[in-house]
């Protein structure tokens, strides 16, 4: 595994978000990181088809989203061997306490409310990547 | 904080949201109270959530504020807290006029306190509507037995559709369906088509267990009143139904009659085809019966249209355009190398190699053809976009007006260049405004007249060839033909024997004259001079034509006539000087050619006369200052918009061509009698002429009195 | 030395071009003597003729260096517009700053490369306004001047508004054009 921070392949993050400039803010954050390489999706099914693709290790996703919602799909990564060791992260507008306990409770690693500082969201990153 | 991109990306979501927010309220607002499509209001509701959390992210807190709380009453509304009436209705609208406006000026870099204020009184507002009844107090999800693990993925909204199910009885199902990863989505959306008719599906959760590596599992939790037999007949290959439920619905209280089905319904702009929707005064809690409701459109569209459009920088394409542009120059390049060694015609080599090079041309040509189309498509917007907002403006101003209006409109499905279209929504708003303030009269008068009570306002589009044509038409009092020409002799625009001399459309046509109407006419003569010249000449730079017919005491209507691009026209390339020009091709009429001895003068200004009708003979080398060869023919071309014709004397004609027309940067967007420029073979630029200035400017009274001596 | 200015310049030029005059000399010793401000980094400008002055623009406000091609005249256009030129696809105006300088009376009639001396061509600068070409003799090359010690342009009974100051290096005076103002 990746476990040096030495290591110099690129690291593959997916953010799943359905709005562009959330998508682009998110990505302009995670770009200041240099060993990250960002992946996007715009909605659940995205997120389904894209993730079996790659190799990726950490996830960003929105919870208000259409098709599939972000519950559904950290219920999906985090009940799947495959993917359950991920880390998760929620970016979401729904603050609400017990909008957070869920997210948790389905097995979200961090749970950020909108509107976020892109620097705390790299940070939270480096820290996952341990870099 | 945010970077140029993102912003510029925020300003655009921002609005498509609030043009979905639009449509969605004005669908949801015909389809009256009853039983609103829950997977509508989810999308309303959805619309406000994703705009209230975008404006936060960009540091917007007035429009964040405000749509945060737009979102708390349309979460009210589709938790079933509050009901959909039309006060609800109302405050929304105003709140995306506000939110518009505010949009606007964010893109600035503006925040007025006038839209901040308007903001504040409107949230209050929300908030007031908000305040509803109490959800139950006892769950009923809690009876029935629903996997604890399938319910912690629910979302409130989900949760709220499972109890509304249970509430009204019918039978839960899971619907397992296995796919393959590369068309799960497509897949899902046959079955969802399957399933709705049937019920509704309250929820599709993707299955955590593990799959082969090419297929994914579904589960979907379907409320439905049809027995078991007919539910799994409706399934699509690979998918299985059970049971929901481990306890039995029975143990609930008795279920109603099971709902009608639903109706297959088709989409928006079908829908509006040719019928009216009243705008009469309070059409909740049930719309009239006289007016057909706009049923909601299938789901699928409305969830889609916030992810599934594409939006594209109107400078990338015209990046793109360059460079089909650069890719037609090598095109002419590779064919004059083909021809030339096909000239060389050496013994069998040469001529070989240029008939190679031809096919290739020819290939590339093909090529070519295939990117401008597509690129040309990509630019091309439903008017939908413009008459969605048109109509939610209508409607308000119909109820202020407090007359009896109906509004109807069509061809909202027809496409136009993104840039005509954008521009359109003022001159229309004009049209319509007039329509209602002047043409539409109040109810006693229309029964004095012998007419129905409510007046009827049309707004229609439809193709035909290469143009679109929109007519704004009423059915109200009509245009007073006699005071027109008062008018236009007083102001000194006509004399009296010229419009003794004009048919009855020259007539109606001065309304459209710079300087015809004052604010004083507003009364006397249903105001429709107010800003008809500006609306011309908006129509006039994209290449629109605009006439006008009317009945006294029948109505009124105008016909837009616009291109279907503005980035590729046929054009006619002729020379004056030695130099080239663009002629637009939609602006010419016919080509005919005069020897100088048939020129005429009329007050000292040259006339031709083209088949018994007189115009003036323009000399293009005069009117631009070049040097003029005496000649004893002159090719004429004849030019006209609208009514109007004038004869542009050039010295030869080149031909036809499709060109790609480029604006001219800001430092020359003032130059009199061009709208761009277009570039030949040879990279040499060429001017394309205005042709709608040049007449405005050179048919202008005073014009006609510069070469005129005293008396 | 110079091969650092050439790449520098180098992204200016249209490629088909051939590469203008040699580039002047910068080495730090040249400033000696001066009272400069300490640690100041210079600027640097791009120099050219127009008639016998040397005129210089900060190379920030040059988009690129164009040879003349064809030139578009504009009918009824303002007399220093000598006309259209055709920048890959984009259609930009072609001023002349002579006139605005005293340097001429009228404008040149330039139609295409032969209605030009061999080194004149066209500077694009970037304006809010609008990108726009100016006609120039001939491309000098970069300069590096001290911000701190431009000179303000003295009396002369001329249009000084289109001068944002006075460069001097050696002997060589630079007049440092006002690019808003020399088109307006």
């Amino acid at each position: 595994m990746l476990a040096s921070p030495a290591v110099s392949t690129l690291r593959k993050v997916l953010i799943v978000e359905d709005s562009g400039a959330t998508r682009e803010l998110l990505r302009s954050a995670l770009e200041t990181i240099e060993v990250v390489e960002v992946h996007m999706a715009v909605s659940g099914f995205d997120a389904l088809k894209v993730l079996p693709r790659h190799r990726f290790e950490l996830i960003i996703t929105d919870i208000n989203m259409p098709d599939i919602n972000g519950l559904e799909l950290i219920n999906f990564v985090k009940k799947n061997p495959h993917y359950r060791d991920t880390p998760l992260f929620v970016v979401t507008t729904e603050g609400r306490e017990q909008d957070r306990d869920r997210g948790l409770q389905l097995g979200a690693n961090e749970y950020v409310v909108k509107p976020f500082d892109p620097a705390r969201i790299s940070e939270l990153v480096r820290r996952y990547l341990k870099l | 904080m945010a970077a140029p991109r993102a912003l510029t990306e925020f300003i655009a979501e921002a609005n498509e949201i609030l043009e979905v927010l639009g449509r969605e309220l004005l669908v949801l607002e015909e389809a009256g109270a009853s039983d609103p499509d829950p997977d509508r209001l989810n999308a309303v509701f959805r619309a406000a959530h994703s705009l209230k959390g975008l404006a936060s992210m960009f540091g917007l807190e007035t429009i964040a504020r405000l749509a945060h709380r737009a979102e708390d009453l349309l979460d009210a509304l589709r938790l079933g807290k509050t009901p959909l009436n039309q006060q609800l209705v109302d405050a929304l609208s105003q709140t995306i006029d506000v939110l518009q406006i505010m949009l606007g000026e964010a893109s600035r870099g503006e925040d007025s306190a006038e839209s901040r204020e308007q903001a504040e009184i409107l949230g209050a507002e929300l908030q007031r509507v908000a305040l509803g009844t109490p959800g139950d107090a006892i769950d009923v999800l809690d009876q029935v037995g629903i996997d604890p693990q399938v319910r912690a993925v629910f979302t409130e909204f989900e949760e709220h559709r499972l109890r509304e199910n249970v509430k009204k009885g019918v039978g839960l199902w899971k619907v397992r369906a296995v796919f393959s990863l590369d068309d799960f989505d497509t897949r899902l959306s046959q079955l969802n088509g399957r399933l709705k008719p049937l019920g509704e599906v309250i929820s599709t959760l993707p299955s955590s267990q593990p799959g082969d590596d090419s297929s994914i599992a579904f589960d979907l939790i379907f409320g439905s009143a049809r027995p078991e037999a007919e539910v799994e007949a409706s399934l699509t290959e690979g998918a299985v139904l059970s049971p929901l439920t481990s306890q039995p619905l029975a143990a609930l209280p008795p279920p109603p009659p099971p709902p009608a089905p639903k109706r297959r319904v088709p989409a928006w702009d079908d829908v509006s085809s040719g019928t009216g929707s009243a705008f009469a005064p309070g059409p909740f809690p049930s719309a009239p019966s006289t007016v057909m409701r706009i049923a909601p459109a299938p789901v699928e569209t409305s969830l889609r249209s916030l992810t599934n459009t594409v939006r594209v920088d109107i400078g990338r394409l015209d990046g793109l355009m360059n460079s089909i542009g650069e890719l037609l120059l090598i095109r002419s390049n590779i064919e004059r190398i083909a021809e030339a060694a096909r000239q060389v015609a050496g013994p069998s080599l040469p001529k070989l190699w240029g008939q190679e090079l031809q096919r290739e041309a020819r290939a590339l040509e093909r090529r070519l053809d295939e990117l401008q189309k597509g690129v040309l498509d990509v630019r091309m917007v439903p008017l939908g976009q413009v008459f969605d907002k048109l109509a939610r403006l209508m409607r308000r101003l119909v109820r202020e007006s407090g007359k009896d209006v109906m509004f109807e409109v069509s061809g909202g499905d027809v496409e136009l260049d993104k840039l005509i279209v954008e521009e359109l929504s003022d001159p229309l708003m004009h049209l319509l405004r007039n329509a209602l303030d002047h043409g539409a009269e109040r109810p006693e008068e229309r029964l004095k007249q012998g007419k129905a009570g409510r007046a009827t306002i049309g707004l229609f589009a439809r193709q035909q060839g290469n143009h679109v044509i929109i007519e704004v038409r009423d059915d109200g009092a009509g245009l007073d033909e006699a005071r027109i020409r008062e008018v236009a002799v007083d102001r000194g625009i006509v004399t009296r024997e010229q419009t003794e001399e004009m048919e009855r459309r020259d007539l109606l046509n001065l309304v459209f004259q710079a300087g015809f109407s004052t604010r004083r006419d507003v009364s006397e003569l249903s105001g429709r001079g107010v800003g008809l010249d500006v609306v011309k000449t908006n129509l006039q730079r994209l290449s629109g034509l605009i006439d006008i017919t009317s009945r006294r005491h029948e109505g009124t209507t105008f016909t837009l006539t616009l291109p279907l691009t503005l980035a590729i026209i046929r054009a006619l390339m002729v020379a004056v000087s030695g130099r080239t020009y663009a002629i637009p091709l939609n602006a010419v009429l016919e080509i005919v050619s005069v020897k100088t001895g048939e020129l005429r003068t009329i007050e000292r200004r040259e006339v031709i006369e083209v088949r018994g009708q007189t115009m003036p003979f323009i000399r293009l080398a005069r009117v631009f200052g070049l040097p003029e060869e005496q000649r004893a023919m002159h090719y004429v071309v004849i030019v006209g918009l609208a009514q109007q014709r004038l004869g542009l004397a050039i010295d030869e004609l080149i031909g036809q061509q499709d060109i790609v027309t480029k604006p001219l940067s800001g430092r020359l967007r003032d130059i009199p009698g061009v709208s761009g420029a277009t570039e030949l073979g040879d990279r040499r630029a060429v001017l394309v002429l205005d042709i709608g200035a040049l007449m405005e400017e050179l048919l202008r009274p005073q014009a006609s009195l510069e070469p005129r001596t005293a008396g | 030395m110079s091969s650092q200015f050439a790449a520098l310049l180098d992204r200016f030029f249209y490629r088909p071009d051939e590469a203008v005059g040699p580039f002047l000399e910068s080495a730090p010793e040249s400033d000696r003597g001066a009272e400069a401000v300490p640690d100041e980094t210079p600027e640097e400008f791009l120099a050219f003729v127009l008639d016998t002055e040397t005129y210089a623009v900060p190379i920030g406000a040059v988009r690129e260096i164009l040879k003349v091609t064809v030139v578009t005249e504009i009918p009824r256009a303002k007399k220093n517009l000598i006309g259209l030129i055709n920048v890959r696809g984009e259609m930009l105006p072609l001023y002349d700053v002579k006139m605005r300088l005293r340097l001429a009376d009228t404008a040149p009639v330039v139609r295409a490369s032969k209605d030009v001396g061999r080194a004149a061509r066209v500077l694009l600068l970037k304006d809010l306004e609008g990108d726009a070409g100016i006609l120039v003799d001939r491309v000098e090359g970069v300069v590096k001047l001290q911000l701190s010690r431009l000179e303000e342009a003295p009396e002369l009974g001329i249009d000084r508004n289109a001068i944002a100051g006075l460069g001097r290096r050696d002997h060589q005076l630079y007049i440092l054009l006002d690019v808003e103002q020399a088109l307006s």
